[in-house]
């Protein structure tokens, strides 16, 4: 049975002569994505395409095998919470959310129950009936993210889910899509929040000015730019003997020791000889107490790819 | 990882079309009834309600208060006859519901006064070289111009004009053609241009005659001489006349007598018999005309209903109410930035505009067919139950009927185009004003285009035609009556082929649509 994703095909897409997306090609598997670029890179207009708010001027779109012309059977399977920040102004947010779960075709009385649950996770109870324009910034994003979850969606999309909610409703919501994106559910979301970005997604698609600069797995992702050298950094008890022995490597290009001596930070430009040279020190008797990634992240990822540093 | 099909959530069942096209409604029918832009829809719908309820309030007041002063039998009011005098009316019918009297003036000539010309003998004759004519109240209107079309002179023993030709002198003319020397050249045929006419005060025209004579008679042929309105004559002015040019005498002094007020007494005495009322007016004491007519015309009550639900009701109420209900379903949405939450919903966008049409459709049937069956039943409110019977037992309930499916139909047609025209344009002024001017000038299309018009089949619905004066300009008439009425059947189908050829733009509209706020 093969995996459902979400698939670009050369989409492009122009508001008039402002490009939005340009010839964008992906193929998003189950779990979480992120989509990360600076402010008008595109990230919106992707997440437009997929739910066919916009339609691509050129290419094809499929989402989970659905076409996002197809609302009636796409937005079944789909849950968008959008940046936009007005809900219609008859909306409590019960109404609001119920209202959606009756055009999903689910009878009054277990819509107003999954309202409930779904207001309820996101801390909205006691605001639920009242009017969506009064509440505030924050509220509106909760009862957005509430609609957008009520229905048990497989494929999420998320605008900035995360903004304006409070730690623990965050550490909650977090948790609900990790646990979703174990069920094999798509969950895309964007954030310029990069470290959140970071802990939260599987996978991630760089955007910028329009176009996809780089997908997939960070570290996969890290692996293949080759033009900034890989960091570690590693903790041992001897950090300025560890150094003296890795000098004399010719893919190490820099290292930078601690003021406690207890650890260095060291470049190289080939990972896997890299960790055959760190192998032959640790048997050697050197104490080394750890090795960590120091640019296996959405951070050093965006620095190097979309800041151009 | 568990992978995971596109299934719908537990729970749900894939919902029937038709349960989200009420769904939707439902809840479009808040904003279609609601909304603050509502209200001034009923309004137009309301509108002519409230103007035959004043008019039927009216009606029953009058008609309370002149049964308590008298009613009389209808016999003795068709009894009377004009030349009856007002104290064999009063014996006979006994005391009016009102008594009203008045008296006129008019302004007429005094009998033997020469019309526009005046000719003024003076005695004894006196000597003169110059003869002078001062102006001192121009017209007996406003008017402050003096217009002089010829000044003669006539001596003791001469039958000639002596100021014929002779040199003129006079306050300025108001046009140079329109000199002193004009008064005096034998003519007053020749219009405007044949007079002597100043604005100036004071106006004077004087002659020299060139030599003293003896002179006995003096003629004025004033503006209606000339063929001008006979309130422009002279209304007072003298003559005056002079040896040697310097000292002056007044010989003639004329006023406005050779006019007199001519005054007449009137009296209305006003009788009711219960359902008619008689003015039967008095001149002088003499009955000189007799206007009997019932208190309420139903007839024409039912001619004016026709008017107003045809020129008002469908060229206006209807169709700027559906600009306002219809517009708004998607261009409110897109002006509110609410339409993506339209757009998330796990329906086709068919379903969608069919379930903001119905709610709009409901909203204005429910108005505007509401409106017009309300209007209908105030306009019978006050009218006489005899009549009433007669006509519900006629073509009354047919009436209603079909004034009820032309409000309806209109809210159908007009209603598809608005919902079209807000899909696809932004601003609502162009739409409007575009078909406004389609169905105005629907009378001068060919036949084919004239099928393209909502109002082309809804007139040819309306039961009673609408009300035309005859002698209304020719492009009024091209412009309100209706081009060539279809058969009702022709013209229900017609409607629903229109209405259905509009939708199907607005589904191609919609499915192509997209949420672009900041574009608005």
């Amino acid at each position: 049975m093969s995996v459902p994703a979400v698939v670009f095909d050369e989409v492009s897409k122009f508001y008039g002569e402002v490009l939005g997306v340009n010839r964008v090609t992906l193929n998003i598997p189950p779990g979480i994505t992120a989509l990360v670029g600076p402010n008008g890179s595109g990230k919106t207009t992707l997440m437009n395409l997929m739910t066919g708010l916009i339609h691509p001027d050129h290419g094809s779109i499929r989402m989970r095998g659905i076409s996002p012309r197809d609302p009636e059977h796409l937005m079944r399977i789909t849950g968008y919470a959008t940046q936009y920040d007005s809900a219609p102004r008859w909306a409590t947010g019960f109404s609001f959310v119920t209202t959606g779960l009756l055009l999903f075709g689910y009878g009054r009385a277990e819509a107003e129950e999954k309202a409930w649950k779904a207001l309820e996770r996101l801390s909205l109870t006691e605001a639920a009936h009242r009017k969506v324009a009064a509440y505030s910034k924050g509220m509106r994003q909760r009862v957005r993210l509430a609609q957008a979850t009520a229905h048990d969606p497989e494929l999420l999309v998320l605008d900035e889910p995360l903004n304006g909610l409070d730690p623990l409703v965050r550490a909650e919501t977090i948790a609900l899509f990790r646990t979703w994106a174990a069920e094999g559910r798509h969950v895309i979301l964007s954030s310029h929040v990069l470290q959140e970005v970071d802990v939260l997604s599987d996978q991630v698609i760089l955007i910028a000015n329009g176009m996809v600069v780089a997908e997939g797995e960070i570290r996969n992702v890290r692996e293949e730019i080759h033009e900034h050298p890989s960091q570690f950094i590693i903790r041992c008890r001897d950090a300025s003997r560890v150094a003296s022995l890795l000098f004399g490597e010719d893919h190490v290009t820099e290292i930078k020791l601690n003021d406690d001596q207890s650890g260095l930070l060291v470049m190289t430009r080939n990972r896997e000889r890299f960790s055959r040279a760190l192998s032959r020190i640790a048997l050697n008797g050197h104490g080394i107490d750890g090795v960590i990634p120091a640019d296996e992240n959405v951070d050093a990822l965006y620095e190097y790819l979309i800041s151009g540093k | 990882m568990i992978p995971v099909t596109n299934t719908p959530a537990p729970g749900t069942q894939h919902p029937r079309r038709a349960a989200q096209i009420w769904t939707i409604a439902r809840i479009e029918l808040r904003r279609a009834f609601l909304s603050k832009r509502a209200f001034w829809v009923y309004g137009l719908a309301l509108l002519p309600s409230l103007i035959f309820l004043g008019h039927g309030i009216e009606a029953k007041v009058r008609r309370e208060r002149l049964s308590a002063r008298s009613v009389i039998p209808p016999e003795l009011l068709d009894g009377t006859r004009e030349g009856e005098s007002v104290e064999a009316v009063l014996n006979r019918l006994g005391t009016p519901a009102r008594d009203d009297q008045w008296s006129s003036r008019r302004r007429i000539r005094a009998a033997g006064g020469t019309t526009n010309i005046t000719s003024h003998a003076i005695e004894p004759a006196a000597d003169a070289r110059f003869v002078r004519l001062n102006i001192i109240r121009p017209t007996y209107v406003g008017d402050q111009t003096a217009r002089i079309y010829e000044f003669e002179v006539y001596g003791a023993d001469r039958p000639d004009n002596l100021a014929l030709m002779r040199p003129a002198a006079g306050s300025a003319p108001c046009h140079p053609d329109q000199g002193p020397e004009k008064a005096f050249n034998g003519s007053d045929s020749g219009g405007k241009s044949d007079r002597w006419c100043t604005h100036q005060w004071d106006a004077f025209l004087q002659v020299d005659l060139g030599a003293v004579f003896e002179v006995r008679r003096f003629v004025v042929r004033h503006a209606g001489a000339g063929g001008e309105s006979e309130d422009l004559d002279t209304r007072e002015f003298n003559i005056q006349v002079s040896r040697d040019g310097k000292t002056f005498s007044t010989v003639v002094r004329e006023s406005g007598a050779r006019f007199v007020d001519e005054r007449t007494s009137h009296r209305m005495l006003v009788y009711f018999d219960g359902r008619r009322v008689g003015n039967l007016v008095f001149d002088n004491g003499v009955l000189a005309s007799r206007g009997i007519r019932p208190l309420l015309d139903f007839a024409e009550d039912r001619q004016i209903f026709a008017g107003v639900f045809q020129y008002f009701y469908l060229r206006l109420a209807i169709f700027f109410g559906c600009l306002g209900i219809f517009m708004n379903l998607f261009r409110g949405e897109m002006l509110d930035r609410t339409l993506h939450f339209w757009f998330l919903v796990p329906a086709r966008r068919e379903i969608l505009l069919a379930g903001k049409y119905g709610a709009g459709l409901i909203a204005s049937t429910a108005i505007f067919a509401g409106g017009a069956l309300l209007c209908f039943a105030v306009m019978m409110w006050p009218q006489d139950p005899v009549e009433l019977q007669v006509y519900w037992q006629g073509a009354g309930m047919a009436h209603a009927f079909w004034y009820t499916v032309a409000a309806a139909l209109g809210c159908i047609g007009y209603g598809s185009v608005f919902l079209a025209a807000g899909l696809l344009l932004r601003n609502p002024i162009i739409p409007a004003a575009l078909l406004l001017a389609w169905e105005s000038i629907n009378g001068f299309l060919p036949e084919i285009l004239q099928k393209l018009s909502i109002l082309y089949y809804l007139q040819s619905l309306c039961p009673v035609p609408a009300p035309m004066e005859k002698d209304a300009p020719a492009i009024i008439q091209l412009l309100l009556l209706p081009a060539a009425p279809a058969s009702r059947l022709g013209a229900v189908l017609g409607l629903l082929g229109v209405t259905a050829l509009v939708l199907w733009v607005a589904c191609i509209a919609i499915r192509r649509m997209q949420v672009s706020y900041t574009a608005e």
